[in-house]
């Protein structure tokens, strides 16, 4: 009798989830990979935004770009989806925060978002769109959260529908 | 009869239940073991590099003294070697910020302070520039003169975004802090200058310096700050405190 579980067909919703888990993972992959190369030049990325104190800034410039590629992974192949989704919305907005408050102090510095980062005399004219670029994908991450079960989902694998 | 039914009923529904529960926590376990998976791959990376000796740390004895600019005196409590490039505008914020303080504690005798300067904006040529016609300064000038070039250069550090003033304008900069015009270019057209920055170049390099400013004190990488005002704020501090605890002061090599 629970072997007749439906698989439901996924619903236009179910797609857009996919394409909104492969675009925001995808980004997350691609920003990490080119950072986790250069963990120095990561953590001046970090202290460059003169938000966190010394020990803080290292250890995240430390252990984002690690993250930013387990957290794209878990969107594209769709492992914890929803949390995944949660997470990188969490973690959009803490970039748009950064972003707008380097903006707002004056400073003028490469987001670091893929690689490079510190002083960048066009900074200003940079930041709307890495806050637009940001906010979008937010948008897309808490799409993510939303659709709650995608198509293609390792999760699906892992776990029985209750 | 019907109470038959009803109670295979409620068995059914209790096996249901039961069989609910335990899919659940099954789930449950599956997605916690995932998770507790997932943080420790995010945390492997970083360990494995704090734990295989931290690149972060600055090898200080990879420096020379012909290729560094020191003020004050070896047996000094406290050194403090500051990694810097002339058109890295963090820099310039820092020694305009720390010079006069950093000057007062190395005439009380509390410090000795190191500055190595190299090129690490290598797309710039004006940084290799202002690296050049210090070097001429320090192989033809008193200490003095030197110094002086050394602030001068960074009280009148040009935006990354230009202009950038010409070598000739930086020799007139050395020539009013008290270089020899003729000294200097003559020095200039040999390729000591060139060769200089080229070593001292690789000596920071070698040290594992790749952004600036790095700054060390006592032969640690000093990072207990958040902007630049805190780095001045918290090395003076760090400088001025008194000695009570057993700091054993490290590296040799800090003081070349």
């Amino acid at each position: 009798m629970l072997a007749a579980v439906s698989r439901e067909q996924p619903g236009a919703a179910g797609w857009l989830g996919v394409a909104a888990r492969l675009v925001t993972g995808g980004v997350w992959i691609w920003a990490g990979a080119m950072k986790v190369t250069d963990p120095d030049a990561s953590v001046a990325a970090v202290r460059a935004y003169q938000l966190l104190p010394g020990d803080v800034a290292e250890v995240v410039g430390q252990v984002l770009p690690m993250a930013e590629i387990v957290l794209g992974l878990m969107l594209v192949l769709g492992l914890l989806t929803r949390l995944a989704g949660v997470l990188s919305a969490l973690l959009f907005a803490a970039f748009i925060v950064g972003i707008a408050s380097a903006w707002a102090r004056g400073l003028t510095i490469d987001c670091g978002c893929f690689g490079g980062g510190g002083y960048d005399p066009d900074a200003v004219d940079k930041y709307p769109w890495e806050i637009a670029r940001d906010a979008a994908l937010l948008l897309l991450s808490l799409l993510v959260a939303w659709v709650r079960r995608t198509p293609l989902t390792v999760d699906r694998l892992l776990f029985r529908p209750v | 009869m019907s109470k038959k039914a009803d109670a295979r009923a409620a068995k059914a529904a209790a096996e249901l239940a039961a069989q609910q529960a335990r899919e659940r926590r099954r789930n449950l376990s599956i997605g916690a073991l995932v998770l507790v998976l997932l943080v420790a791959i995010v945390s492997a990376g970083f360990l494995v590099r704090e734990l295989t000796g931290g690149d972060s740390d600055v090898d200080t004895s990879a420096g020379t003294a012909e290729h560094s600019l020191t003020l004050g005196e070896d047996s000094a409590p406290h050194q403090v070697i500051i990694y810097e490039d002339f058109l890295c505008p963090y820099c310039g914020e820092l020694e305009r910020a720390s010079h006069e303080e950093l000057r007062r504690l190395v005439d009380e005798g509390q410090v000795q302070v190191t500055y190595r300067p190299f090129h690490l904006l290598q797309d710039f040529e004006y940084s290799g520039d202002a690296l050049e016609v210090l070097a001429a300064v320090m192989e033809t000038a008193d200490p003095d003169v030197q110094e002086d070039l050394h602030n001068a250069l960074f009280a009148e550090q040009p935006s990354e975004s230009g202009p950038f003033p010409s070598q000739d304008d930086l020799v007139d900069l050395a020539v009013e802090q008290g270089a020899d015009r003729d000294a200097v270019e003559a020095e200039l057209d040999s390729d000591r200058p060139e060769q200089w920055v080229e070593t001292a170049t690789q000596e920071a390099q070698s040290a594992g310096v790749n952004s600036t400013p790095t700054v060390v004190l006592d032969g640690e990488q000093f990072t207990d700050f958040r902007t630049i005002d805190d780095l001045v704020t918290n090395l003076v501090a760090a400088i001025e405190a008194p000695a009570d605890e057993p700091s054993a002061p490290a590296s040799s090599g800090s003081a070349q």
